[in-house]
């Protein structure tokens, strides 16, 4: 008898230590009945510091924090918000934002320029994240509480800037009770001038974060709108899928081409179908290896079967007119690739391969587990077999992936190189600096181009776009002919497209690009 | 017994530190850069440089294996490069989640199981006994994940019986906050009379309980079953039959306890396997258990985390087994000389 009490004494033990206790903490407040229920995939946040927050969390913190100015895709224009005008001048170089009266931050404290000038110099000092974006700016005045003045080191598009999805927050700098804002911000507080606030912040809970009204914000709360949102967290898209039929959240970010079908068949719900500017490409590598040849690189690309790519997306993708996407300064329409396999032989022929004559063999790594890049792999490697080209795709993780690529032994990196991107601001700018002018040591230039003429062609969009946006346009056109036409240094192969679900009690809802999975949630209204 | 306690206590001391060094040994030679994974995909050189200094990553591999272990003893077991939080504080959140699931699954397992193998042994031969031992080889052979979506389509969505997914009905947090004590959903609003959470944490666990109980309860049945025939074969079993006992006597109060001794063995190595089948029923009725985070650690190759789950996995598993042992070793005093 003493034995089975002792083991149940140690049972009982070993179970109150792996379980922890955690000295009665309660657990914070989730959902309301007026909530506007948010089902994402991730954990949402992973860090709560405006100044380096660079993850999933922008779909909460859009709605806590503000920018000066956000990006209208559909208009193409940039518009008001912290600021309600702005200017440049000297080419480009000085640029004066008039910030909006009657703004106040959830701290109470009220917005002025120097405020504002506060937040901008600490995110550039803490240099995390897309701090990087305020790289042009020499200094700020604040003339007076209400205005701003940047001066830029070079001439750059500051209203884009100030757009920017990441690092462009103005926030107040100053923690309530005077302590680090950043050990303030990591507790799941806030110090932003949203129409919402962060109400309660339960990590690896299923309702991981709940933002509360604000009740001063400079928006108002007249008419219809949700008082409160909530971000549940639901990896697997069908069990989303379920509680949004169910009723239990109001909007699924992300839907398979099979379920989004569905769902536009329901009247209980509404979809929206929007293209995003990420998209995938493929890069070839020009420094070393069989693809060092011009001609078998466009053979490459020749061979690709793009409308076939597209076709297999089933609507999750779109075709892509070369690098920039649709709803960019510097999308340029009648790039779209075509496969031509008469064209890939004759020139695998001239390069001394191909059918009837030697066998080649290319090297490609793709990320892991990615559906859509395995779609692509498992088309170019059929196209290429029949021409006498022999694909060895490897899927990686991107770490390892990424690893591989800028091995300082250039015959170790791949021929081809496959990865998706998309801007931190709304520029195609984003594209061309990182991923194709040269860089010592290589770092998203995975083509290893180094062409000092394109690296001057690049080096002069910010100060185009900034001065002169119809030349901007005509440089990036130029720009996208010559690598992808004349050097054939990369294929883009999709942009893919956002398929959301949600609920029909939902009203006003549209997808802005720029700002990647965020519901501006203050916009929506709660169907009467 | 202190002896065998000792004994068996150092075994488990030893199959740990194992499972230790060889999680972090693979974690290592695993290509990649968890710089990078923890850095970001688009950070700076500068900031990769910093980040491997700030994780030790420029150590040799002796020196981190060193620094990892010192760690591990002071229970540091390192940041998770995905969530940048503490690993074990992620673990003791997530933890206690699984454990609930699992824990209900096992019970059902052994409430259910041991009655239906006595049941299939009591009418051996006839459709009774048929019927459990159909169902129970049905329990064990339909892959969990499979029952998981039937249940939850069927019950949930379609008959709306129960609750889709989740741990409870998040808006009863505004209205009935739960103390968390251990952090057992279930087990704090139990103690602290949150009936409200109690009842929706009850009504969501149905489903998913019931699919992580579909294996072990199978297995049980079907090893309580061959063990009590075993006995009934038995000399003791024939001279209780002699003394006028009854067959269902016999079995419940003579053959069911020794019998019982091998169930309780292959519990350890059932509940070993359902907390791997829960890492699937986690993921589609979204429990906020160690599942969810390990599946959230491998997307990211969040090594830290990784090794954690890998740790916190092998460590339970050892638990349970010493616990096994020991219960055993009180049933059946002949294991201790083993």
């Amino acid at each position: 008898m003493t034995w089975r009490i002792r083991s149940l004494a140690l049972a009982a033990a070993v179970a109150v230590t792996v379980t922890g206790c955690s000295g009665g903490a309660v657990r914070k407040t989730a959902s309301t009945s007026s909530a506007f229920v948010y089902s994402f995939n991730l954990n949402v946040v992973t860090d709560w510091d405006p100044a380096t927050s660079y993850s999933n969390e922008i779909i909460a913190m859009q709605n806590v924090y503000e920018s000066l100015t956000r990006y209208n895709t559909e208009s193409k224009k940039v518009e008001p918000r912290l600021a309600t005008k702005w200017a440049s001048s000297d080419g480009g170089k000085k640029w004066t934002f008039t910030l909006r009266e009657g703004v106040k931050f959830h701290t109470g404290t009220a917005l002025t320029s120097s405020v504002a000038k506060a937040a901008i110099e600490r995110t550039m000092k803490m240099k995390g994240g897309a701090a990087y974006i305020w790289e042009p700016v020499k200094t700020i005045e604040t003339p007076d509480p209400q205005t701003l003045v940047f001066e830029l080191k070079y001439a750059a598009p500051l209203d884009l800037v100030s757009s920017s999805g990441y690092a462009s927050y103005i926030y107040d700098t100053k923690a309530p009770g005077g302590g680090d804002l950043k050990d303030y911000v990591a507790k799941g507080h806030d110090t932003g001038s949203g129409p919402y606030t962060v109400a309660s912040w339960n990590k690896g809970q299923e309702a991981e974060v709940r933002l509360g009204q604000f009740k001063d914000y400079w928006g108002g709360w007249k008419g219809s709108h949700y008082t409160s949102v909530e971000f549940r967290n639901t990896p697997q898209v069908t069990t989303a899928w379920q509680q949004l039929q169910a009723g239990d959240v109001s909007y699924v970010h992300r839907l398979n081409p099979q379920l989004f079908a569905q769902a536009k068949g329901m009247k209980s719900l509404k979809t929206a179908s929007v293209p995003s500017f990420q998209n995938l490409m493929a890069f070839f590598n020009t420094e070393a290896g069989p693809l060092k040849d011009v001609k078998l690189r466009k053979a490459v690309q020749a061979a690709i079967d793009y409308n076939g790519l597209v076709s297999t997306l089933k609507g999750s993708g779109t075709a892509a007119s070369g690098v920039v996407p649709t709803g960019l300064t510097g999308a340029t329409p009648g790039l779209a690739g075509r496969q031509d396999t008469a064209a890939a032989t004759r020139l695998l022929n001239e390069a001394g391969y191909g059918p009837g004559k030697k066998s080649l063999t290319l090297d490609l790594t793709y990320a892991q587990g990615d559906d859509d890049q395995q779609k692509f792999v498992t088309l170019l490697s059929s196209a290429l077999k029949g021409l006498n080209v022999k694909l060895q795709a490897k899927p990686m993780q991107w770490d390892a992936q990424w690893d591989r690529a800028k091995s300082k032994d250039a015959a170790k990196r791949q021929d081809v190189f496959v990865m998706y991107w998309y801007p931190d601001y709304p520029d195609a700018y984003s594209w061309f600096l990182n991923l194709f002018r040269s860089a010592d040591p290589v770092n998203f230039n995975l083509t290893y181009l180094d062409d000092s003429a394109v690296d001057g062609e690049i080096d002069k969009l910010p100060e185009l776009t900034a001065t002169n946006r119809s030349a901007a346009e005509a440089s990036y056109a130029s720009l996208q002919r010559k690598l992808l036409v004349d050097q054939a240094v990369a294929a883009p192969l999709f942009v893919q497209q956002y398929q959301r679900a949600y609920s029909a009690d939902v009203d006003g809802y549209t997808d802005d690009p720029a700002y990647p999975n965020v519901v501006f949630a203050h916009e929506l209204s709660p169907a009467a | 017994m202190t002896r065998y306690l000792l004994r068996r206590l150092a075994q488990a001391a030893f199959v740990v530190a194992g499972v230790v060094v060889l999680t972090f040994v693979v974690m290592r030679l695993v290509p990649g850069d968890p710089a990078v994974t923890y850095a970001g995909p688009r950070a700076s050189a500068a900031e990769l440089a910093r980040t491997r200094a700030e994780l030790g990553l420029d150590d040799t591999l002796p020196v981190q294996l060193w620094d990892y272990l010192t760690s591990l003893v002071r229970g540091d077991w390192g940041i998770s490069l995905h969530t940048r939080q503490d690993v074990l504080g992620d673990i003791s959140t997530a933890f206690p989640a699984s454990l609930e699931l699992v824990g209900t699954g096992v019970i059902i397992a052994v409430l259910v199981g041991i009655p239906l193998g006595v049941l299939a042994a009591r009418f051996r031969g006839k459709p009774a006994d048929g019927s459990i031992r159909i169902t129970s080889m049905a329990g064990v052979s339909v892959p969990v994940f499979l029952l998981a979506l039937f249940a939850q389509n069927v019950f949930a969505t379609k008959l709306g019986w129960l609750p889709v997914a989740g741990e409870y009905d998040p808006r009863l947090d505004g209205t009935s906050p739960l103390h968390l004590y251990t952090n057992i959903t279930a087990v704090d609003a139990l103690i602290t009379g949150n009936w409200p959470i109690l009842g929706s944490t009850l009504a969501h666990l149905v489903l998913p309980a019931a699919a992580i109980a579909a294996y072990p309860t199978g297995v049980v049945a079907q090893m309580t079953r061959a063990a009590l025939i075993e006995e009934s074969t038995q000399n003791h079993a024939r001279l209780e039959r002699a003394l006028g006992f009854t067959r269902w006597q016999v079995l419940t109060r003579f053959s069911l306890r020794p019998a019982l001794s091998p169930v309780l063995a292959l519990l350890a190595l059932v509940f070993a396997f359902s907390l791997v089948n829960a890492f699937l029923v986690e993921a589609i009725f979204n429990w906020p258990g160690l599942g969810r985070y390990a599946a959230d650690s491998i997307r990211s190759s969040d090594a830290p985390a990784i090794a954690g789950v890998t740790i916190a996995i092998a460590f339970t598993y050892v638990i349970v087994n010493l616990l096994v042992d020991l219960a055993q070793a009180a049933i059946d005093p002949r294991v201790r000389i083993r």
